[in-house]
């Protein structure tokens, strides 16, 4: 049974399909991919995925249970959870602040954060700690006590995946892990993903713009336009199919239905 | 007890006997009426700055909270707290007697002020930035009207706390009033700076992301906003006892810009900054009392002057905390 699986979703602003009867499952414990051009829909299954939007249309079966329409918080109590395309840390947290308000964020302050009782104080200290291994699993113990936005580029990307490993997920969902990235970069990013994967269990979604990042990581890829799958294998059938290089590259002037 | 503890406990020791037993017979009646209502002001900017600052939910009707606060809190007293205020007197020291009845009156006016906050959290905290500081100051101000319009609490003449028996419902005790501060100042601090408050900061932050890794943000809005209007509710209390007389004048939008100012003078998200505003500019039209008509003019320039040289406030987000010399303290244990 898919962990995830979308059944004919559909998702409609206006007049527009974002996205136009998807069908598309992810395999426990599988790396995928979802590939595609600017504004194919990759971006807007995720967000139908973590319960941004609610399906106009069809289903969303998370373990065999129906998740679509549920608010993002609860989603990610279930076991979802996601990067974003354009890096949304807290930026005016410290590195570990960061991470410590994923591991606490079902917790509401009350009574025993103003008494500051013995519990609370042992509470704290745990929170601290699993953070702070979090942080080092990631490589980022060192940045732990700096401000999320004084962090490079590459390593705001990595806090995202550690605030994001901190819900305790069994799916994650990269979205454009290696966007702005160069070779050496995307090489040590295919690796960590790999890495979680095994580590932490994990079934990984991750939405790139090409094939080339996700050759030889993915088992299988996904490529949408327009809202709508045009294929799905094996990265090399994927590279191949003609459907795909038209949504890249265009239709050649001759192969045009008159 | 380990020294910093001890330290702390020592200076506010030391500040309750100030304020308690040396001001009152060193100060005039007009300097310690400033003091009490710097205390007041202190309590309303930093549970404003619990929602504006932390949460990043831009609330401008506070005083309207504080309102509910000092009305039902003075209704409670006259009508009904007199009779159990001249009660306890009658088999208890007065001193003993007024320290166990002015809790009560501040915190019904505390929970009523939080279940008005409720009230109107849950449809306005669904808006977002100005559309919020709009449907905040709106509802201020609806606050403000139907008590100005509720004849049991004096209506347009204002309300006294004047009891029939005659009992002295007034509440001037400046350790009291600063105790009260005290505490009210540590809760909100010790629910923001936690692990379990992390959560107002996060939704300040980035709702969307807050969102993703579980915060159910709405509830920590209007919780935020709960706590927050509790806190209006006892300044608001604390206002109404210590003056002896209130009227909607002294909780329009006026008075609700006056404590935003204290907020975002003082710094988003620091409660020291909070303080220091509240202090500072509840002294300062004060202190320029002397300058006749152009006070005013010099309390504008001072917040304009402020505002161009710190666009962050005072504090920015920064505190004044005793961890560097806690620390500083337990090293030099750890030496000797």
């Amino acid at each position: 049974m898919p962990l995830l699986e979308l059944a004919g979703l559909t998702l409609r602003f206006g007049g527009l399909s974002a996205l136009a009867g998807l069908d598309w499952g992810v395999e426990d414990g599988a790396v995928a991919a979802l590939i595609g051009p600017n504004g194919a829909g990759k971006t807007t299954a995720f967000n139908v995925v973590t319960g941004v939007y609610a399906p106009s249309q069809g289903r969303v079966l998370f373990a065999g249970r129906e998740i679509g329409g549920q608010p993002p918080h609860r989603i990610s109590a279930l076991g979802i959870a996601r990067t974003f395309q354009n890096i949304r840390l807290f930026r005016g947290l410290s590195v570990l602040e960061n991470v410590v308000a994923a591991l606490a964020a079902a917790e509401r302050p009350g009574f025993a954060e103003v008494l500051r009782t013995p519990a609370w104080r042992g509470r704290e200290r745990e929170l601290s700690e699993h953070a702070r291994e979090l942080l080092a699993r990631l490589a980022l113990e060192h940045y732990a006590d700096s401000r999320a936005d004084a962090l490079p580029y590459g390593e705001q990307r990595r806090l995202e995946i550690a605030r994001a490993l901190a819900t305790r997920p069994k799916l994650l969902l990269l979205d454009e892990p290696a966007a702005g990235m160069n070779p050496a970069e995307k090489d040590a990013l295919r690796a960590l993903v790999g890495r979680l994967r095994s580590e932490f269990g994990l079934t990984i979604v991750l939405i790139d713009h090409d094939v080339g990042f996700v050759m030889g990581l993915c088992e299988r890829i996904t490529v949408l336009d327009h809202g709508e799958k045009i294929a799905e294998g094996e990265p090399e059938a994927v590279r191949s199919d003609r459907r795909v290089i038209e949504a890249y590259l265009g239709t050649a002037a001759e192969d045009v239905p008159a | 007890m380990r020294p910093a503890t001890a330290l702390a406990f020592g200076a506010l020791g030391l500040g309750f006997v100030l304020l308690e037993w040396v001001l009152p017979r060193a100060l005039n009646p007009y300097y310690l009426t400033i003091l009490t209502r710097i205390g007041v002001a202190i309590v309303a900017a930093v549970s404003l700055q619990l929602v504006n600052g932390f949460t990043g939910q831009f609330s401008i009707g506070h005083a309207g909270f504080m309102a509910v606060g000092a009305y039902s809190s003075a209704a409670l007293s006259v009508y009904l707290g007199s009779e159990w205020l001249a009660a306890l007197g009658s088999a208890l020291p007065s001193w003993l007697a007024r320290a166990l009845y002015f809790p009560i009156p501040l915190l019904a006016g505390g929970a009523l002020a939080a279940v008005a906050g409720l009230l109107v959290g849950i449809p306005t905290l669904r808006l977002r930035g100005d559309y919020l500081a709009i449907a905040t100051l709106g509802f201020g101000e609806i606050i403000r009207v139907v008590i100005l319009n509720i004849d049991a609490v004096g209506g347009a003449r204002g309300f006294a706390l004047n009891a029939p028996s005659g009992v002295d419902l007034r509440f001037e005790d400046l350790g009291a009033i600063y105790a009260v501060v005290a505490l009210s100042v540590g809760v909100i601090a010790r629910l923001a700076y936690s692990s379990a408050g992390l959560a107002f900061r996060a939704v300040r932050e980035d709702e969307t992301a807050a969102e993703s890794i579980g915060v159910a943000t709405t509830r920590v809005k209007v919780l935020a906003f709960v706590v927050s209007s509790f806190f209006a509710g006892v300044a608001g209390a604390l206002f109404a006892h210590s003056e002896g007389y209130i009227h909607t004048n002294s909780f329009s939008f006026v008075r609700s810009f006056e404590i935003m100012v204290f907020v975002v003078l003082g710094g988003l998200g620091s409660i020291t900054g909070a303080v220091i505003a509240a202090t500072v500019l509840t002294a300062a039209p004060e202190g320029l009392r002397g300058l006749g008509e152009f006070r005013m003019i010099l309390y504008s320039l001072l917040l304009i002057v402020v505002m161009i040289l710190r666009p962050q406030g005072l504090m920015g987000s920064r505190e004044l905390s005793f961890a560097p010399l806690r620390a500083r303290l337990r090293g030099r244990r750890a030496a000797a």
